[in-house]
């Protein structure tokens, strides 16, 4: 008895690690999370059922973040989202030491002085939010629908670059698509390959 | 016959009167710049990096184009990217200035390097030092006998644990095929050269690729003409968001050659026609894929 609860224990935890190596999919269920925002506060994703919710992955030192946060456009979206009822949350899963990594008082700071409002800022210090999702760059957007499915995973725009002056003349993929699921279409473009500077993950 | 080389189209307006002579003053002047120091402009130093424009060799024969190329000499630790950049990253990109009638093709990339930076995580791209050579056409016999001006704006991300964009404006005065002076540079012919071995070959005659789609993967075959052995091959996919850089490439051979299955990426939404890439064998040998992709019939 004993012998069969440790090989189903086991069997759990390889079926685990194999559920987590696997990527998030388009049109299969955002993994759930519990994680605590810039404001100590518990963030989990099952609170927000019922909402559409943005993952903005970020690293405030990386040109690719700097070209949405210093034209503005990224705050434009944060605001012109969350007040659709839109929840908005920005990750940070810049390891201790690395580029990006910020404690929760300088997030706010940042945010601040920035002046972005997204709903909160998640920090994933340990990386783990990050490798749930296989974020792989910062931007990195996933929207998440009132279900709990992943509608959208990919870039924040088509043009690939650190360039403010591009932002103009770019498809915004995340704007695109919560404009389609709200008025109850298919998105056109549900997976894109994101652009910009690595997540700055710890080593293991 | 005298090899002859265009002017710079701001100095032709300038051909009676005082101009005359200012613009000879000018010629004369620059010929002989060219003739006494020309090749090998100063490289610009950027951040972790030292960039220089380089020519091939002047070009032989007027009308006839050139070879340029843009050298890279990074600090230990710091890569920039391929035409591929892989799962972060972003390719250099040049915006050319050119005397009228000459035109530059796109970048001849040499063979990428993987930078597996976690197990989720691929880039491509280049350390230590690369050449990016850009062929330059004539579009028409040109005739002149002032140097060639060439100047390039370019823009590029460099990064070690962080990335920094960074840019610069390069020029070079090609000197005039016929003065005493106009051979190459030594050491530039032979980073040339040495380029020239790590740029993607067609695939050797009686090669053949084909791959076929599966649910979750490419699978790439590589018939070889006399079942020559391919093991350690290495694909690295041309166009980004087709196949998952990080995942493990899975390589069996075969009697007729090569099997590589490749997972497909997760930002891949549509059927594709072509898998292209490069495969680069262990040795060193790189070569140009373009395989046609099929259903598979499972």
């Amino acid at each position: 008895m004993k012998k069969l609860r440790r090989s189903i224990f086991q069997m759990v935890v390889l079926l685990a690690l194999i559920a987590s190596a696997l990527a998030v999919k388009v049109g299969e269920p955002a993994p759930g999370f519990d994680s605590v925002d810039s404001n100590g506060k518990p963030q989990k994703l099952s609170a927000y059922r019922g909402k559409y919710v943005v993952l903005e992955w970020h690293n405030q030192g990386c040109p690719y973040t700097k070209k949405h946060y210093e034209s503005g456009n990224m705050q434009r979206l944060q605001k012109e989202w969350t007040g659709k009822g839109v929840v908005w949350l920005t990750v940070i899963s810049s390891s201790p030491g690395a580029q990006g990594f910020v404690t929760p008082t300088q997030e706010n700071e940042y945010l601040k002085q920035m002046k972005a409002s997204p709903t909160a800022v998640l920090m994933d210090p340990g990386g783990s939010l990050g490798r749930l999702y296989d974020a792989k760059t910062t931007p990195h957007m996933f929207i998440i629908d009132p279900n709990g499915t992943l509608v959208y995973n990919g870039a924040i725009d088509d043009h690939p670059t650190s360039d403010q002056s591009d932002i103009a003349g770019s498809k915004n993929y995340v704007s695109a698509a919560l404009q389609e699921a709200l008025a109850g279409k298919p998105i056109t473009d549900p997976a894109t390959r994101p652009y910009g500077c690595s997540v700055k993950y710890g080593k293991f | 016959m005298k090899p002859e080389l265009p002017a710079p189209a701001g100095l032709m307006r300038h051909q009676t009167g005082t101009g005359a002579i200012v613009y000879r003053f000018v010629v004369s002047l620059l010929i002989l710049l060219a003739g006494c120091c020309a090749v090998p402009a100063q490289p610009v130093q950027a951040k972790h990096a030292k960039v220089e424009l380089l020519s091939h060799q002047p070009p032989a024969h007027p009308g006839k184009g050139l070879l340029l190329g843009v050298h890279f000499v990074l600090e230990p630790g710091w890569h920039i990217y391929w035409i591929n950049p892989g799962d972060s990253g972003q390719p250099p990109v040049f915006k050319w200035q050119l005397p009228a009638g000459f035109s530059a093709g796109e970048i001849l990339w040499p063979r990428p390097n993987r930078m597996q930076s976690s197990p989720q995580m691929a880039d491509y791209g280049y350390h230590d030092d690369v050449l990016l050579m850009v062929p330059v056409h004539a579009s028409q016999a040109q005739s002149s006998n002032a140097p060639m001006e060439v100047g390039l704006e370019a823009k590029w991300l460099i990064c070690r644990e962080v990335c920094i964009a960074d840019h610069a404006q390069l020029h070079l005065s090609l000197p005039l095929p016929a003065a005493p002076v106009a051979k190459e540079n030594p050491a530039s012919a032979e980073l040339f050269a040495r380029t020239e071995k790590l740029l993607p070959k067609p695939l050797p005659h009686g090669w053949k690729a084909n791959a076929e789609s599966k649910k979750d993967s490419f699978v790439l075959h590589i018939f070889t003409h006399a079942g020559e052995r391919l093991g350690q091959a290495e694909f690295f996919p041309l166009d980004p968001g087709q196949v998952d850089n990080a995942a493990r490439q899975d390589l069996q051979l075969s009697a007729q050659g090569v099997k590589i299955t490749l997972k497909k990426s997760d930002f891949l939404t549509k059927p594709i026609a072509v898998l292209r890439g490069v495969l680069v064998l262990p040795g060193g040998d790189a070569y140009r894929i373009e395989a046609p992709v099929t259903k598979s019939i499972q």
